[in-house]
């Protein structure tokens, strides 16, 4: 019997009523009794030393309750990667030098903002200015200025400089590879600097109170930053409380330990006052991380058919002046190009450089976006050359159900196959394709065009703190209390562990409540930045309910004189199947347990790791190990029209076809693929950090621009379910949050080369650059 | 947010209005709508020390004068003019125009006196000079420009970026100002000196009162256009105005005016290809080629100034047809 009443439908959201009504807390709204306001001083260089500090004039102003800098902390450092290899790089605030325009170097707390900030113009630095260097090929060129030295391991074999970690992977011979291809091509794309556009800004409010650092801050997971938190500080995890608060967008960009995080906590250890920093919309642009802009050499070898038999990547990722998120993105960027299709010949390199531009984190794709715009674009046009079209070279290389892949991971039930079959008969891609290169029509400039990118996604790796607990309390009167660490960023992580709760405990979504993402009071938990919230966390709350279901069949059996399996549960009574007069209400059976099992109030534990057989992450460097256990697919294609007079191009429809595994909450699936629409055609069209000499340029909503609701496409989707969900068994969701920003950002590209002939090896997709090709192409012509 | 205290005062007139402004010369700042002013502020470009506000002044609406004109208050809000029924029949391109502006939670700040006076934009001048381009630039009245490090000393570049300007300046408008020594009256285009650093010819205690719109004459047509990378919210890459009067033929241009905006330090005109399309009948590439090859557009916010001649050469030829199409009755 599986008939699901909570999982898989798209029930309203827990977290809607709050968020609509503005009741929803945010850390912005954490107001403390006699709160101070920070503020950071920044640096105005690029990379300059630290000849010296004077903090005498501004402690000296009314009103300034504490200044710190570096000095003032235990100098203990941080990073996003923390291993033997790539240990921890970075310091709380600056010392003695600063590498990116708006890095941190002092902080202070003052009654108020204006008299923070008057503070901040007190601080006298002297500095002695450093050459910068932003580019990143010239970065690694011997004799550039060094930012940090090469890492190590590199620079015993390798004369770049400016080197923080390099990826090289690879298996079978390309060389032979490419010897045995029939047609074998070579392209370099370039990606570009984008932020994650999160509306809520950085906050954070820290109060240190009877020995103890309470903390709100704006984040993506309140375990990973009470652990890096605790450690700067060199507390005990036990004397550091990360505080529940909504949070108004991340997409990747609040994972890490933030130099204001630390400061608010060390200012308020400090002035013993809760101390609160807010980063300005500036400052954001300016100073705190961004996106990883990449560039992909590629070089593919494929037979007559379309056959891939060799391919062959460099990739420079121009890193920013810490390690941050470099390192894993040149890791992720081989994931994302070996998942979806066949290599049997592979060489990859990725180096992750050093510039003078500010530390970079994730953004939702992780590199994804960028590799399948390069691989995706090639695809197509190695497919025209060869004469076939573009669903045939893609369905020749997709991976198949069962597939093993070169590191030992298994895709299972991968739906690719038939993501990409479905999304060409949607779009009627094969007939539609080169309609308007073909035969332009001749009353207008309008070209339209379609185009396919794919794309695979892992869904949850080992990354701390590796599993997540939870805990279901069930209460006197039948209904329960839920413990989990999940943060719920906007994505419906409470939402859809109360279904999975729901129905494994046959109650309705308002008998349960949550208490989420509180350090203190809720078991640890992977957080919402590794793509695995749903399947770990989610598994985890499946088994907190089964084992109290369990406990309540225990009790059930013993009251009503059958045997457990005789019993079932629904909507808050246990029957007895074999006579269904014969039932007890969980409050008479939880009555019983108390009574009879010494005051057993059925409290339900979870747990769950992905790859429980895995010692930890795969290799950053090799890629040795298993990534992940679940692999997510996707066909995505765009409808694109461009005007040929203008080179102004806009996304007229997207399809997304995908296989999540199965969708436990389908509306929120939807929700998820809509705003990767969204983000993928602001990546294509719109969005840009400008920057010069490692400023940035456009600081402002204005001049970042992010699609509005109007500039929205339509956007399809269609489901291939490929797992299901069974009552008190362990399921398989996949990833739904961030791999479709990629393949559509890919097929945009390759709509735009169907609607006008141009292809583009760059992102964006500016009319100014649509405009050129179109120009080149005349000359061509003529 | 705003890091420095200043003085706020709110008279009941524009007259004291004028006073105020008078008596504290130029550390004083006229606010209306703010949503210039107010991120302009927040990023130090201006410090005022005190801000005059109008918003305690209710606008007259819109009304027809005795000479068939049409009186706009200067206070009057965005969203008002788009609505205005008189507007909207008579002066249609007006209310397209302010329509274009921004998005409806600033049309409904924003007022038409405050779109006139709104400040030159640059990526670098629009930024706080905390930690990012700590050396202030000649408009800031520094030493440098970033963006344009080969100019003469003292030219700013910083683009005028009204919607609405181009589209007065095509009507003939005029402006009623009040100083302390009371009213005059100028062309809407004499309100601009073409110069980035001080774009406006205003002097420092005076106020656009209201603005007067002569009617149109028969067989008048006119277009609009506004280039911009995602339609709501940005400002202008380019904006393209086009106003005409046909010929009893219903091909003869009588005279033309073409006005563009955001691609200057001001409002700018080809006034040669306005000339060659007096008493011509137009062909619309022709003219397009030759205007956008007139004005010599500013490089601003990342679009450089071959594709801003390209996208004027293409939306010039588009609006001229549709000017044209407008005075033949067809649209």
């Amino acid at each position: 019997m599986n008939q699901l009443r909570h999982v898989g439908k798209s029930v309203k959201r827990k977290d809607g009523p709050d968020k609509v009504t503005g009741r929803a807390v945010y850390c912005q709204d954490v107001r403390l009794p006699g709160m101070l306001t920070g503020r950071i001083l920044r640096s105005p260089h690029p990379h300059a030393k630290i000849v010296s500090i004077d903090l005498s004039k501004a402690k000296a102003l009314d009103g300034v309750k504490g200044v710190i800098t570096i000095e003032d902390s235990k100098g203990i450092k941080h990073g996003f990667v923390e291993t033997p290899r790539y240990p921890p790089d970075q310091e709380v605030l600056a010392r003695d030098r600063v590498v990116h325009v708006g890095e941190e170097i002092a902080a202070v707390a003052a009654i108020d903002d204006i008299t923070a900030q008057a503070a901040l113009e007190l601080i006298d630095i002297e500095y002695e200015i450093l050459p910068p260097v932003f580019n990143p090929h010239k970065a690694m060129q011997e004799g550039s200025p060094e930012i940090h030295p090469s890492h190590p391991k590199v620079a015993e074999k390798e004369s770049f400089s400016n080197i923080g970690g390099k990826t090289e992977s690879g298996w079978g011979d390309v060389e032979q590879g490419f010897a045995e291809a029939d047609y074998v091509r070579e392209d370099r794309y370039e990606s570009h600097l984008r932020t994650h556009g999160y509306l809520e800004p950085q906050v954070t409010v820290a109060h240190w109170e009877s020995d103890k650092l309470n903390v709100w801050t704006s984040s993506m997971g309140a375990f990973n930053k009470r652990a890096k938190l605790a450690k700067v500080l060199d507390l005990p995890y036990s004397s550091v409380r990360v505080h529940k608060a909504y949070v108004g967008g991340a997409f990747g960009g609040k994972i890490d330990l933030y130099s204001h995080e630390f400061c608010a906590a060390r200012l308020s250890m400090l002035t013993g006052r809760p101390v609160r920093f807010v980063a300005s919309r500036e400052e954001i642009f300016s100073a705190y991380r961004h996106g990883q802009p990449l560039v992909v050499e590629l070089k593919t070898g494929v037979k007559k058919d379309g056959t891939l038999v060799a391919q062959e990547l460099r990739i420079i990722n121009n890193a920013g002046a810490y390690r941050g998120s470099g390192v894993v993105v040149v890791f992720l960027a081989w994931g994302f190009t070996m998942a979806p299709y066949r290599v049997p010949n592979l060489k990859y390199e990725g180096y992750s450089v050093y510039t003078n531009h500010t530390t970079r984190a994730p953004q939702r794709g992780h590199g994804c976006p960028q590799v399948r715009f390069a691989i995706e674009s090639q695809l197509d046009t190695i497919a025209e050359e060869i004469g076939i079209d573009p669903i045939e070279i893609r369905l020749r290389n997709a991976r198949v159900p069962d597939e093993e892949l070169p590191n030992k991971d298994n895709v299972h039930q991968a739906g690719l196959q038939e993501c990409i079959k479905i999304a060409a008969k949607k779009t009627n891609l094969v007939a539609k394709y080169g309609r308007d290169r073909k035969s332009p029509p001749q009353d207008t400039s309008i070209r339209r065009g379609v185009g396919i990118g794919i794309s695979s996604y892992m869904s949850g790796t080992l990354i701390y703190p590796n599993g997540s607990g939870v805990i279901v309390k069930m209460n006197d009167d039948g209904s329960a209390i839920v413990l989990t660490g999940a943060i719920d960023l906007g994505q419906g992580a409470e939402t859809v562990i109360t279904q999975i709760i729901a129905e494994e405990l046959s109650l309705d979504m308002d008998d349960i409540k949550i208490i989420a993402s509180d350090t203190d009071t809720t078991p640890q938990d992977i957080g919402a930045w590794i793509s695995g919230l749903t399947y770990v966390t989610g598994n985890a709350a499946r088994q907190a309910a089964t084992n109290a279901r369990a406990k309540l069949l225990i009790v059930a059996a013993e009251q009503m004189n059958v045997t457990a399996d005789d019993l079932y549960l629904d909507n808050k009574e246990i029957i007895s199947q074999s006579n269904p007069d014969n039932r007890l209400s969980y409050r008479e059976v939880i009555a019983a347990s108390v009574a009879n099992h010494r005051g057993d109030t059925v409290i339900g534990e979870g747990f769950w790791r992905t790859m429980r057989d895995e010692p930890n992450h795969p290799s950053l460097a090799t890629t040795k190990g298993r990534w992940t256990e679940n692999y997510a697919f996707s066909a995505q294609t765009a409808e694109v029209e461009v005007d040929i007079e203008t080179g102004e191009a806009r996304l007229a429809k997207a399809l997304t076809v995908h296989d999540c595994g199965f969708p436990i909450n389908p509306g929120l699936v939807k929700g998820q693929i809509d705003g990767q629409v969204s983000m993928a055609l602001g990546h294509a069209f719109m969005e840009e950090v400008m920057t010069k000499d490692g400023y940035t340029l456009n600081t402002s909503w204005l001049d970042y621009r992010m699609p509005t609701i109007h500039n929205m496409a339509e956007s399809e989707d269609a489901d291939v379910i490929t797992e299901q969900y069974e009552v008190g068994q362990s399921y398989r969701t996949k990833e739904v949050g961030e791999g479709l920003v990629s393949g559509i950002l890919a097929a945009i590209a390759n709509a735009i080369y169907d609607a006008t002939g141009v292809r583009l090896y760059s992102t964006p997709f500016s009319p100014e650059k649509i405009l050129k090709g179109l120009r080149e192409l005349e000359r061509h012509q003529k | 947010m705003i890091l420095y205290d200043f003085e706020y005062e709110r008279p009941g007139s524009l007259k004291e209005a004028t006073a105020l402004l008078n008596e504290t010369g130029g550390d004083a700042q006229l606010l209306a709508g703010g949503t210039d002013l107010m991120p302009n502020m927040r990023v130090e470009v201006v410090t005022p020390s005190l801000l005059v506000s109008v918003s305690g002044i209710e606008p007259a609406a819109p009304e027809k004068c005795a000479d068939g004109s049409i009186r706009i208050d200067s206070l009057t809000k965005l969203s008002d003019l788009v609505d205005a029924e008189l507007i909207q029949n008579e002066l249609p391109m007006l209310a397209e125009a302010a329509h274009t502006v921004a998005s409806n939670q600033v049309r409904v700040m924003g007022t038409l006196g405050g779109n006139l006076c709104q400040e030159t934009r640059c990526l670098y001048y629009n930024q706080k000079h905390d930690y990012q381009f700590v050396e202030p630039c000649y408009k800031r009245g520094g030493d440098c420009c970033y963006p344009f490090p080969g100019n003469d000393r003292d030219v700013c570049w910083a683009v005028y970026m009204s919607d609405i300007a181009p589209v007065l300046i095509a009507l003939d408008a005029k402006l009623e100002i009040l100083g302390p020594d009371g009213t005059r009256e100028i062309a809407m285009a004499d309100l601009y000196t073409g110069d980035g650093m001080n774009p406006f010819t205003l002097g420092t205690a005076e106020i656009i009162q209201a603005i007067f719109v002569p009617p149109v004459p028969e067989r008048f047509g006119w277009g609009y256009h506004k280039t911009t990378v995602r339609g709501g919210l940005d400002f202008g890459t380019a904006i393209i105005v086009i106003v005409l009067q046909l010929a009893e033929d219903g091909e003869t241009c009588c005279w033309a005016k073409i006005v563009y905006s955001a691609v200057g330090q001001g409002p700018l005109r080809p006034t040669t290809t306005e000339l060659s399309m007096e008493d011509a009948v137009l062909d619309p590439a022709l003219i397009a080629v030759a205007a956008s090859q007139e004005i010599s557009p500013l490089p601003h916010h990342g679009f450089n100034k071959g594709f801003l001649r390209e996208n004027i050469r293409v939306y010039t030829e588009r609006t001229l047809v549709s000017a044209i199409e407008c005075a033949q009755g067809k649209i």
